[in-house]
Parts: structure tokens; C-alpha cells; sequence
């Protein structure tokens, strides 16, 4: 993601000149193995994906032709689609709301050094490290509305009279429980990224809030969580890019339903079941846009730069 | 007293984190190592009444209750290792020379390479899914450790460059630069201090780089159409649809998961540096 | 991957396998025998084949490879996850398969779309009809997209020891006796939900839907395609109507919102948590229900004629096919296979003709009337008889002309719809409707 100021290496540093000797020919050969599999497997496709959503294709209706902004229309002329907007919106909300928000609270928790604090930061990373499908199957029986344990505690503890089905009946209950187990996933990425800044934050401002008489709480509110600011909108950022591109926990805990179908999942239906081609690459075209102005508008309003 | 309060409050906060973090692989593990009747349960067993290996027997071809899902399980986690360590090999070589190349070297069209790399990074999954699918089958690699590999770098290149371009850039260039006035190459200073200087960033993001290939599942799931090259993530939402025994499911994801747990606990701080790299952008 | 020298060797000898072929007029229910030509030309042939059942037993594929000298090497790959994957390499022009599933459903698709060879040139379509109850399923405008590896009937079974507690012992002939049947196992607290019906928003649930049309005593699409559902006292209308408001009431247990049709049968019915699934696959009796380690129903399901709305309802087709795929490398070979695979013989076997351990888990009826003769007489499989009789006497196609081209679409537009009207996320009649409105969208 961009930063608001020009990183200042490639601002001709003064360190690295070497005495007037130029690198040659050899940062080309560096740097090329990088551009060609950029350029051939990257942006090459990309390239392709723009061009494609303006033609039909479509296997089961050849040739493919020119369509301008057909594949557009249809794909939102489609209420399923529309509904698995709407979905993907819910999944952004929550995914970026209780991942920072659980990733801060983790990361105030585990601020100050502690004997054990190594293997609880191990602990709290290991859910980041795991497969997105494998956790849809792991949580998927926790959910489970006949064996499930999520509803075995729930009603020992007396709060559901019998058991329930978590997934599936109601839209925003299922985005939330679907939503969650990405949670679970993601939130030691914005955990590590506030943990990371509030490394920074030198003790005299904490010292100085001491002294002026601040109580626990405003040392959170008054020094940490303001130069942690940077940080959060990263994280914040990031969060949003992979809830709204959630697909394996729809995958597995959603399948092909509409209650809970994300803008991904959809996509992928459309390309591989009902071998849309064109409206695939239209919706992916629409996707990857509004992801790109999403993050940006959340760096740009949320981002601070910090400077001690 | 609110001292002591406090305390008890950030080890019942802490407790709960941890709970939060490890419980859904502790039912996993708890589930793969119960009875069918057991984990099946109206209340549930918090701890299997008897333990039995059988739901792994059973993945792994031996056993009373074999599924075919037997050698698929072993295939696809020699192939789950192939690809992610294959990609994170790949992927360190091209993305430490270019990272090298961006930090240390000038050369014309350094920005707008540089920026365009790091761009490609905002492209979410689906911008390169079909037309990838359709490259890899025009050059005969689809089904193929080579396709797939190719196909993962790709993805993880931007980022590493990214990670490696700060892990050099944050290198104090005096070492290097006493190095050039004794007249060594450019290659030479690379190697010899460089590289051996910005290990803990290269480790950090070779581990991060295979966590996220051992991850992978849409790409695969579209490139890999047999059990040649087919990943665990695959199989295991394959199997999960089918009439399997949740126990024998919950194993599965246990031997899905255990090499990423192994990775996280063995290799912690490695991974911290190389997210916290990676973020600040 | 064949090496460049098998490619030489099969292309040489492919004329003389060719008109060999052709000379021996072979039908689809030759023996494995091959000509001295065949066989030197396809030894070591490997051949990949991508089916969604279970593998055959390890020693008949085995004995195959002997035969033959093909390698096979086999892909059991979940049914969706298998579509998508023949979409994406076909639609990419790349080697997949030799061997691939042809779904009865897909066949007006692969007609349109070219993805399939037809087999005509293998096969002697004119003597295929009176071997292959099911074939019309894979024949459209003339061209053999896929042989039936299996027959497949939607049929209607019940635990007839659960209907025996609740005093039940003559089973119901039509649609309101099997309703008030069910009624009163639930009354008398028998079984707390006794019907079971996948409603997860997959295939299992539009075939369903489509059974209990057919009990309803009409069909869902017409000749050319057009919707007959759409009408309030139209058979589809009804038929979503009750399997929905068999939701609602508490007939169906709650969690089978989020089942799949095989996750139903054993999870549901082969557990006795339900006492009777209206539309399931013909096979499941002997290759689900019966399996001791797994089902806890053993010998207590059976199957009945599906009551319809004043009698016996007719038991559509929904058969498995296997084809090749117009990529296909080996596709001499890969017709060897599909012999094989629907040689009577081998096809009474994965139906369970040898016992239970040499059958293929889930697998239906044997495709051809020879294996349906051999299932029965094998005395094996509870049942096969009176499945075998309303495989020959009582079925049809879902379709009257074939699946249509589009018929994913259709059926994608079905299952979401009726396991939204389920969830109680829309109304039947805003589920029909949009329903309606794709198959107008799409052509229909």
C-alpha cells in the first residue's frame, strides 16, 4: 500500500552512492527474473481479466463477441449477485470491525514483556497460519446443529432450550458465524501489526501521562491507541481486502446457498457452473476496483503519519 | 488491591485468548481421537472417553474403517510440501535479488518498476484466477508441480520483494560501503555481507512465504485436477463433502494443520518479523 | 503425461485398432478379450480416469491392467468439484482426462458445448437401447455422448421397522396414506422427524424436487423446455409447497438445511433419526443402509413403490454416464475402459453381486439388463428385483427431451430457490417465480 510520502531510498540517497561508479548492467539482471514473472504472471492476466469482462464468452452460446458493458449489467441484474454484495458488505463490517478491534485488545494485553509472553505470541499466531478451508471444516463442527459443541455448551449453560442451525436459516446470523472463523483467522495479523508500533512508542510519554495524573485507561486512550494510528489503518486495510475477498469459510460452511454467499464465491459459480466466462471476469474486474478504492479510502481517512 | 486486580484481569483476559486461539484445534484433535458413537454425543465428551487412533488408521489405508480417502491423504501431503516449499524457493531467489537490486542499486526506471510490483499486491485473488488457469494450460503445465509453483510465486513474490526490500534497506550500509573502498563487486558485497546479514529476514520470509503456499486452496482448486498434484486443502473440502465420518474429517484436518502448528511454534519470532515487515507499508 | 513413444506407437497402431474395432462390430457389453493388435498397442497405456464414485476394487482394477496392459490411474473426485473441474479444462483446451464423468444432466450441455467425443464410432448405437434401459438419457439428435456406467432410479424407501412400532404394516400406495403414515410416527413419538430431505442448496435437492413432481403427477419442464411449475395448482407448485411446509412443520429435522443427499442417508437415515427418504438412489439399501460398520438400520430399510397421487408414481431416471473427453490422449485405451466398466459382470459387482467389500460404496444398479440380471439372481443385494423391475418397466427421464444445455443454470436457480423457501428467506411463490423468471432468461 502506498505511503503518503515517497519511501526515501529511491530518492537518490546520498549513502548509497558509490563515488560516482554506476551499477551497470547488473541491477537489470537482478531485478529482471522479478519483472518478467510480475509482468507474465501478473499483470499480463490482469490485463486480460480487463479486457475479457467487456466479451461474452461463454462456451455454451459461441463465438464470443463484443459486448461493452453487457457482462456488467447482467451481473447486476442478477439478485443473486446483488445478495451476495449485500453479504460481502456484512462480511467486510464485521471482519474489519472485530478483527482490529479484538487485534487491539490483544495486542494492549500482551504490550508489556512477561515471562511466557514467546509462547502466548505463538499461541495467538497459530490460527493465522492455518488454511482458510481447514478452519471452515474444524469450525463447521463446532457449529454443527446436531453434534456441535458450540450448541452442547450453550445449552448446559440453559441459554437455548434445543439445538440450533447456526448456518444457514437467517442471512446476517450466518455471515456473522462464517465471518467469525476468518476472524479467528486474521486477527493475529492486526494483532502483530499494533503490537509491532506500539513497540515504538518511547516510555517518557507513558511516564509523562503518569505523572499527569491520567488513570490506566487514558494511557490507552490518550498516548497508545493515537500512535498506533498508522498501524491500525494498515491493518484495518488489510482486513478489509481479505474479508471481501472471503472464500474458502464460504466455501466449505456456505457451499452453493444464497444465505451466506460471498462476492467470491459467487464469482466463482458463475465462471465454473453456469460457465459464464465474461460475467466472471466482469465481476472480478468489479471486485478487484472496489477493493483497491476501499483500502485506499480507509488509508486516506484513517492514516496518520506518526513521528517521534 | 487494584493492582491486584488488574493482574487477575489481564490473566483472565489472557485466558481467554488462549482458549479463543486454541480451542477449535483442540476439539479438532479431540474429535479425530474419539469413537464414531462418541463424537457424536448429545452433551458433547470435553475429552474422549477412550482415545483411538482409528480415525487416522482409517485415513491412512489401515484399519477397520479404511476410506479411500487413504493414499489420497499421503499423495496430497507430499504434494502440499512440494508446492509451498517449491514456490518459497522460487520466490526467495527472485524477490531477494530484485529486493537487493531496489535497496542498494541505481539504475533508470527503478521507481516505476519498483512501484509496479508493489501494486500488483492490491490485486485481490479472482484479478488472475481464469486468465492464470488459461496461460498455465496453453504452456501443457496445468496439473503440474512446475504450474503450480509458478503460479503461487507469482503471488507471493510482491510481497516478499516488499519484506526483503525493508529488511535491506534497514541494513547499516557502512559495512558495505568500507567493503566498496576495498574494492569489492557488487555481487560480492551482495553475497558476502548482505545475505549473511539479513538472515533473520530472509528466514522470516521464507516461513511466512510457505505458510501461505501450504494455505492455498482456490488456485489449486482450479489448477489441479488430480490427485498428482493436488494439496490437503483440496482434498479436505473434497472429503468434507462426502458421506466421511466427522472423525475421520476432523483427522484430516489435524494432519492439515499439524506442519503449520510445528512451523508457528518452533520458528515464532521469525514469523513476527516477517508480518510486522510485511504490514508496514 | 505419455511419453513421446507410446504417442508413436498408438498413432501407428491406431488404424489397425481402428478398423479392428469396426470389424468386430463390438456393442458395449464385449468382452475385455482385445485383439493381439489391441493389446500390443495399448500396453502401458496410463490412462487417467476422473469418476465421483469410489475407485473399483483394487483386484478387478488390477485384473484389468493384466488384461489389457492400461494403467489406470483413478480420480475420485467429489461430483461438483468434478464439473468444475472438466469447465475449466475444457474451457481451457487442455488434457484433463481420458476418462470422465458424463452426467445425465450434463449431456445436453457436452452436445452443445463439443467438450465430449461422441462414441459412436466405438459403440453400435442402433443395438444399445435394448441393452442400456437408461441410454436415451445419453443419445441427443443422434450422437452417443457418454455410456451409462450405472442405472440410477429416484426411488422412495422406508424403515419398515420403525413403520411396524408405530402399527403400520401395510406399506402406503399413495401420496396422503404416506403422509398421515409419517404424521402418525411422529405422534406416537417413533421417530421425532421421520422424513428426510436434503435441503442444502445442491443437485440432491433439484432431483428431489423433481420426484415429488413426478408424485405429484406431472414434471417440471415441458418438451421444449418450457417451465409447468409456475401455475399454484401445477404439480411443482404443490410439490415445493409440501417439501417446504414438511420443513417448517418439523417432519424434516432442522439440521438437514444444511445436508447434502449422501450426508442425509448417512447421517439420518442410515443413523434411524429418520424413518423414510422419499427420493433416494436406487442402490442405497445395499450399498449404504446395509453396511454394518456404518449403519445402524441394517435390513430394515426396503425399498416401495414411490406413492403418487393415485397410485404408483413413476421412478425417474437420473443415471451416471462415463465419456471421453474431447482433450483425451489415449482414447483407444480409454474406450477399453469403458468396456470394462459396463461389462455385466463387473457392473453386478460394484452393485454388490460379490458381497459388500467388492462393491463400490454409494453405487447404484448395474447399467445393462445382463447386470441387472446377475445383481438379482445373485440374491446379494435386498431389494434389486423389484429395483430391477421399475428400472425396466416404471421409470423415465426427468426430461422429456433431455436435460437442456443449460440445464446447471436451471438447476443452480432451483436449489438456491427451494433452500432459501426452506430457510424461510422467501416465500414458495417468490421462489417459483424466480425460478420461472431464469429458465426464461435462459431460454426456456
Amino acid at each position: 500500500m502506498p505511503t503518503t510520502t515517497t519511501p526515501p531510498a529511491l530518492v537518490a540517497p546520498r549513502k548509497a552512492k558509490r563515488g560516482g561508479r554506476r551499477d551497470g548492467v547488473l541491477p537489470y539482471a537482478m531485478v529482471a527474473p522479478l519483472v518478467v514473472f510480475i509482468g507474465a504472471l501478473a499483470i499480463y492476466p490482469t490485463v486480460l481479466t480487463v479486457i475479457e469482462a467487456f466479451f461474452h464468452s461463454d462456451p455454451l452460446t459461441p463465438p464470443n463477441h463484443f459486448v461493452g458493458f453487457g457482462n456488467f449489467s447482467a451481473v447486476f441484474a442478477n439478485s443473486q449477485v446483488r445478495h451476495s454484495i449485500e453479504s460481502t458488505g456484512w462480511y467486510a463490517l464485521f471482519g474489519v470491525v472485530l478483527t482490529v478491534g479484538l487485534g487491539i485488545g490483544i495486542a494492549l494485553l500482551l504490550q508489556r514483556p512477561f515471562r511466557g509472553r514467546g509462547v502466548l505470541l505463538a499461541i495467538v499466531i497459530l490460527p493465522w497460519a492455518l488454511p482458510g478451508v481447514v478452519e471452515g471444516v474444524i469450525w463447521s463442527w463446532i457449529y454443527s446443529p446436531t453434534f456441535g459443541v458450540l450448541n452442547s455448551a450453550l445449552k448446559s449453560l440453559r441459554l437455548i432450550g434445543q439445538y440450533q442451525l447456526f448456518i444457514g436459516s437467517h442471512q446476517i446470523e450466518t455471515i456473522l458465524l462464517i465471518s467469525l472463523v476468518q476472524v479467528w483467522q486474521i486477527t493475529p495479523l492486526a494483532t502483530l501489526l499494533v503490537l509491532a508500533a506500539m513497540q515504538s512508542i518511547p516510555d517518557e510519554l507513558y511516564e509523562s501521562a503518569r505523572v499527569d495524573g491520567a488513570a490506566w485507561y487514558q494511557h490507552i486512550t490518550r498516548v497508545t491507541l493515537p500512535l498506533v494510528r498508522p498501524a491500525v489503518a494498515i491493518a484495518m486495510a488489510e482486513a478489509l481486502v481479505m474479508s471481501i475477498n472471503i472464500f474458502d469459510q464460504v466455501y466449505v460452511l456456505n457451499a452453493a446457498a444464497s444465505t451466506g454467499s460471498s462476492l467470491m464465491s459467487q464469482t466463482y459459480f458463475i465462471t465454473f457452473q453456469d460457465l459464464n466466462f465474461g460475467q466472471g471476469y466482469a465481476l472480478s474486474l468489479f471486485a478487484t476496483v472496489a477493493t483497491i478504492l476501499l483500502s485506499l479510502l480507509i488509508l486516506k481517512v484513517v492514516y496518520r503519519k506518526v513521528e517521534y | 488491591m487494584r493492582r491486584r486486580l488488574g493482574r487477575l484481569g489481564r490473566v483472565g483476559a489472557l485466558t481467554i485468548v488462549v482458549v479463543w486461539s486454541l480451542f477449535p484445534v483442540y476439539w479438532a484433535l479431540k474429535t479425530s481421537l474419539s469413537t464414531n458413537v462418541a463424537s457424536q454425543s448429545t452433551p458433547v465428551q470435553w475429552v474422549p472417553s477412550h482415545v483411538k487412533f482409528t480415525a487416522y488408521q482409517a485415513l491412512f489405508g489401515a484399519g477397520p474403517e479404511s476410506q479411500d480417502a487413504a493414499g489420497g491423504i499421503a499423495r496430497s501431503l507430499i504434494n502440499s510440501t512440494v508446492e509451498a516449499a517449491g514456490a518459497t524457493v522460487l520466490t526467495l531467489v527472485v524477490a531477494v535479488l530484485g529486493a537487493y537490486a531496489f535497496a542498494r542499486l541505481r539504475f533508470r526506471f527503478k521507481g516505476l518498476l519498483f512501484y509496479g510490483v508493489i501494486a500488483t499486491l492490491m490485486l485481490p485473488v479472482y484479478a488472475t484466477l481464469i486468465p492464470l488457469y488459461r496461460i498455465m494450460a496453453d504452456l501443457g503445465l496445468v496439473d503440474t508441480y512446475t504450474g503450480i509453483i509458478l503460479v503461487y510465486a507469482s503471488g507471493f513474490i510482491p510481497l516478499a520483494m516488499w519484506i526483503m526490500y525493508n529488511v535491506f534497506m534497514a541494513l547499516p550500509s557502512s559495512i558495505e560501503e568500507a567493503a566498496v573502498i576495498d574494492g569489492a563487486t557488487t555481487m560480492q558485497s551482495f553475497r558476502k555481507i548482505a545475505l549473511p546479514m539479513s538472515r533473520p529476514g530472509i528466514a522470516a520470509t521464507a516461513i511466512v512465504t510457505f505458510l501461505f503456499g501450504w494455505s492455498q486452496f482456490i488456485f489449486p482448486l482450479v489448477l489441479s485436477s488430480s490427485d498428482a498434484t493436488q494439496p490437503l486443502t483440496v482434498l479436505l473440502a473434497a472429503i468434507d463433502s462426502r458421506n466421511v465420518p466427522y472423525t475421520i474429517i476432523n483427522a484430516a484436518s489435524i494432519i492439515a494443520v499439524a506442519i503449520p502448528a510445528v512451523i508457528v511454534f518452533l520458528l515464532n519470532r521469525w514469523i513476527v518479523t516477517g508480518i510486522t515487515a510485511g504490514g508496514v507499508k | 503425461m505419455i511419453e513421446k513413444r507410446q504417442k508413436l506407437i498408438s498413432k501407428t497402431a491406431a488404424f489397425g485398432v481402428a478398423s479392428a474395432l469396426v470389424l468386430t462390430g463390438l456393442t458395449g457389453a464385449a468382452s475385455a478379450a482385445t485383439t493381439s493388435a489391441n493389446k500390443a498397442a495399448l500396453q502401458n497405456v496410463t490412462i487417467n480416469v476422473a469418476i465421483a464414485y469410489p475407485a473399483p476394487p483394487k483386484a478387478m482394477l488390477a485384473a484389468f491392467t493384466k488384461s489389457t496392459g492400461i494403467k489406470v490411474n483413478y480420480s475420485y473426485i467429489q461430483w461438483d468439484d468434478l464439473q468444475t473441474k472438466i469447465a475449466a479444462a475444457a474451457e481451457a483446451h487442455t488434457y484433463f482426462a481420458d476418462v470422465a464423468d458424463v452426467d445425465w444432466s450434463k449431456v445436453g450441455e457436452y452436445y452443445q458445448t463439443k467438450w465430449f467425443m461422441p462414441l459412436n464410432k466405438y459403440f453400435n448405437v442402433a443395438s444399445l437401447p435394448a441393452q442400456y434401459p437408461q441410454i436415451a438419457s445419453f443419445i441427443r439428435d443422434g450422437e452417443l455422448i457418454g455410456m451409462p456406467s450405472d442405472v440410477s432410479l429416484l426411488v422412495t424407501d422406508v424403515n419398515t421397522k420403525d413403520f411396524a412400532k408405530a402399527g403400520i404394516t401395510k406399506m402406503p400406495t399413495t401420496f396422503s396414506q404416506y403422509q398421515a403414515d409419517l404424521t402418525a410416527l411422529q405422534t406416537k413419538g417413533i421417530v421425532a422427524h421421520p422424513l428426510d430431505i436434503p435441503f442444502a442448496a445442491a443437485e440432491g435437492l433439484s432431483t428431489y424436487w423433481y420426484e415429488t413432481t413426478a408424485a405429484f403427477g406431472g414434471q417440471v419442464l415441458s418438451s421444449s423446455y418450457k417451465p409447468e411449475f409456475s401455475s399454484p395448482s401445477s404439480a411443482g407448485y404443490k410439490a415445493m409447497t409440501w417439501m417446504v411446509a414438511a420443513y417448517k412443520d418439523g417432519l424434516v429435522p432442522k439440521g438437514n438445511l444444511s445436508l447434502e443427499d449422501y450426508q442425509g442417508f448417512s447421517n439420518d437415515q442410515a443413523q434411524n433419526l429418520t424413518a423414510s427418504v422419499f427420493s433416494d438412489y436406487s442402490g442405497d439399501v445395499g450399498t449404504v443402509y446395509d453396511v454394518p460398520s456404518s449403519s445402524k438400520v441394517v435390513g430394515q430399510v426396503e425399498y416401495i413403490p414411490t406413492p403418487g397421487v393415485s397410485g404408483p408414481a413413476p421412478n425417474l431416471a437420473n443415471p451416471d454416464g462415463i465419456g471421453i473427453p474431447s482433450t483425451a490422449k489415449n482414447v483407444n485405451a480409454a474406450v477399453e475402459f469403458i468396456k470394462w466398466y459396463d461389462e455385466a459382470a463387473n457392473q453386478a459387482a460394484f452393485a454388490g453381486a460379490q458381497g459388500v467389500s467388492n462393491s463400490i460404496s454409494g453405487f447404484p444398479l448395474p447399467a445393462n439388463t445382463a447386470g441387472l440380471a446377475q445383481l438379482v439372481s445373485s440374491g446379494k443385494v435386498p431389494g434389486a428385483a423389484e429395483l430391477a423391475n421399475l428400472a425396466e418397466h416404471h421409470s423415465r427421464a426427468i426430461f422429456p427431451a433431455g436435460a437442456p444445455p443449460w440445464y446447471p443454470a436451471f438447476s443452480n436457480a432451483v436449489y438456491t430457490n427451494l433452500h432459501s423457501a426452506a430457510a424461510g428467506q422467501e416465500s414458495v411463490a417468490s421462489a417459483i417465480s424466480a425460478i420461472t423468471s431464469q429458465v426464461s432468461s435462459l431460454g426456456g
